[in-house]
């Protein structure tokens, strides 16, 4: 009796979590077999969450056209110098902004929270990034995204937790500021700052509205836009088939499911880590309730 | 992002420290390092954040590229005022609000259920696989996820409309439908966001003291009474906050989402502030007619903001600054 009472509800909820967990994946299994199907299965409609007869057309004519790796190794460069700035920009307005004796500090702190309140609109930034002469270069995303306020507040946030003692006695010893910087809170912040360069790399890797904004030349095209342009028009070109059979001509949802497989794939290579750290950074950023 | 950083200009320092005031003069020659370090940063600010700030003003100029900012003709409100008078208006303003009040009913309690049922799960391995899979599609961009989702719901090849024909039902076009799109627009920012925001509440639940479910227990409460009298209370700050935060961002609808599965049949309940200001600013070259809409959308938000913030101090939690 008491059995019944524990078991059927622990069942059935442990079967709801998975039901959630299985329709949170199904669309993701579902593009993966649609991008492995013929054209003919994909047409019907019928694919699910298994490749109906298997074919490697959609990626073959994918790598054959190149276009989508073209972007790809634009992304990355974005992505490496991108995040590698960010960081450095990080530290720099961190660190400082942690020492609670610093003169002016409340001045600067004061000066970064209003932008996160209130932002030039979108124009006068595309405005100043005109004039600058920067359309069409990476640093004109690059600057524009140098430094993320909720980021700034984690670090700052986590150096001003490192006990004071530390810096103390090494300056005592005649170490330089910078010194201490790099010698000591550094090594002492490596996972907060390995939770914010995945934070950052990510936003690059998936970077589209600004790009859209800012780079309006082929060649230099991201990843992201690059894949709306196929949702949007596709090339005809990459919808060849197995020419022994005109039915297996690739329809456009074959092409585009294995597009959003290729872009999806870094992140989901790195996926163990990326979740491990989003949410040591989420918490580490929250507000404690 | 999920949730805001706790933004303090005051944090305990060691009462030492603040007791040492130097002037700024003399604080600058003991330690150059941390002022040449902030020198960058405060000159990146002034030009990125706060020269776009000056560049509001076209708002109130007829603005053109040849002249420049300042030598574009003052117009005083004339954009304001063909704001007001345009029917767009209403329709972006009606769109904003109602798509996130959708987003509100249907997805703010999504993640407070999962995070309930997730901490009643005992088997530690089951929990954390669940957990894993579950934040997955937040990593992804919208338009990779946006790909995904008008695949899946193509009328003519996507699965779901494959299932309701096989149950007999017609087929949807729920991209082109203005009844369908907004639910589709809803149920992808669950699919996407639902997992990842369960973290918050877990974390809040694993500072519940287990004592308490233990009282409870020897009361008799069962399990349903245990989470309504212990867990939910234990919660309870947490949810008003997250609540709060997105009334904050009520104004505001991220763009990609809307762009990503928005198309000309549904314009008319897909349309939001900032795919018109992107539509009409960049691609039809409007500049001080955005700016100006920008102006207004950048007020309301400020004023939200502010508004949440009294209303989090008024509930007694740590406000946000």
């Amino acid at each position: 009796m008491v059995v019944w009472k524990e078991r059927v509800p622990r069942l059935l909820l442990y079967f709801i979590l998975g039901l959630c967990t299985f329709s949170t994946l199904f669309p993701f299994l579902n593009v993966l077999a649609v991008s492995l199907s013929s054209g003919e299965a994909i047409r019907a409609g019928s694919v699910s969450i298994w490749p109906r007869q298997f074919t490697w057309d959609a990626y073959r004519n994918l790598i054959d056209d190149g276009q989508l790796f073209i972007a790809m190794k634009n992304t990355v460069v974005m992505t490496v110098v991108g995040t590698s700035l960010n960081m450095l920009v990080t530290i720099m307005a961190a660190y400082p902004l942690s020492k609670l004796d610093l003169r002016g500090r409340g001045l600067v702190l004061g000066m970064i929270i209003f932008t996160m309140l209130f932002t030039g609109g979108l124009i006068p930034q595309f405005l100043l990034i005109k004039n600058l002469g920067l359309m069409n270069t990476y640093w004109s995303l690059w600057l524009s995204g140098l430094l993320s306020t909720y980021n700034f507040f984690v670090l700052k946030t986590f150096f001003e937790g490192l006990p004071s003692e530390l810096e103390e006695s090494a300056a005592i010893d005649g170490a330089k500021d910078w010194v201490v910087l790099v010698r000591i809170v550094l090594p002492l912040a490596l996972p907060v700052l390995a939770a914010l360069t995945l934070f950052y790399a990510v936003g690059w890797w998936n970077a589209y509205y600004n790009v859209l904004i800012f780079i309006k030349s082929s060649t230099q095209m991201s990843l992201m836009v690059k894949l709306y342009q196929m949702i949007d028009n596709l090339d005809p070109a990459l919808l060849i088939g197995d020419s022994t059979n005109a039915n297996n001509a690739l329809p456009p949802e074959g092409v585009r499911a294995g597009a959003a497989m290729l872009a999806s794939l870094p992140i989901l290579i790195i996926y163990p880590f990326l979740q491990k750290y989003f949410v040591k950074g989420v918490l580490m950023g929250s507000v404690k309730g | 992002m999920l949730a805001q950083p706790a933004v303090h200009t005051r944090s305990p320092g060691s009462a030492k420290q603040m007791a040492s005031r130097r002037s700024l003069w003399k604080d600058l020659k003991r330690r150059p390092f941390l002022y040449m370090l902030l020198l960058p940063v405060i000159a990146y600010f002034l030009v990125f954040k706060y020269f776009p700030l000056y560049g509001e003003i076209i708002a109130f100029k007829d603005f053109r590229l040849g002249d420049g900012i300042w030598g574009s003709k003052w117009v005083g409100l004339e954009h304001f005022n063909r704001l007001l008078h345009s029917s767009d208006l209403f329709k972006i303003v009606r769109n904003t609000l109602l798509l996130n009040l959708y987003g509100l009913i249907f997805g703010f309690p999504v993640p407070i259920a999962l995070a309930i049922m997730l901490n009643e799960v005992r088997v530690e391995w089951y929990k954390r696989v669940v957990q894993n899979l579950l934040y997955l599609p937040h990593f992804l961009s919208w338009i990779i996820l946006g790909t995904i989702v008008i695949g899946l719901l193509s009328p003519g090849s996507g699965f779901i409309n494959y299932v309701l024909q096989a149950f007999g039902l017609d087929p949807i076009y729920f991209m082109g439908n203005t009844f369908w799109w907004p639910f589709v627009y809803v149920f992808s920012g669950i699919w996407r966001d639902a997992g990842f925001s369960t973290i918050l509440y877990l974390a809040a639940m694993s500072s519940i003291d287990p004592h308490l479910y233990e009282a409870a227990r020897i009361d008799g409460g069962g399990k349903l009474r245990q989470i309504w009298h212990v867990t939910l209370p234990g919660i309870r700050s947490t949810i008003a906050l997250m609540l709060v935060l997105q009334m904050g961002r009520m104004f505001d609808v991220g763009f990609e989402h809307v762009w990503v599965l928005t198309n000309p049949m549904v314009t008319s309940v897909s349309d939001v502030m900032s795919t018109y200001i992107y539509r009409l600013g960049l691609v039809n070259l409007q500049y001080s007619y955005t700016t100006a809409i920008g102006l207004v959308q950048s007020l309301v938000g400020l004023i939200l903001v502010l508004s949440v913030n009294r209303i989090i101090r008024a509930m007694g939690e740590r406000a946000l600054w």
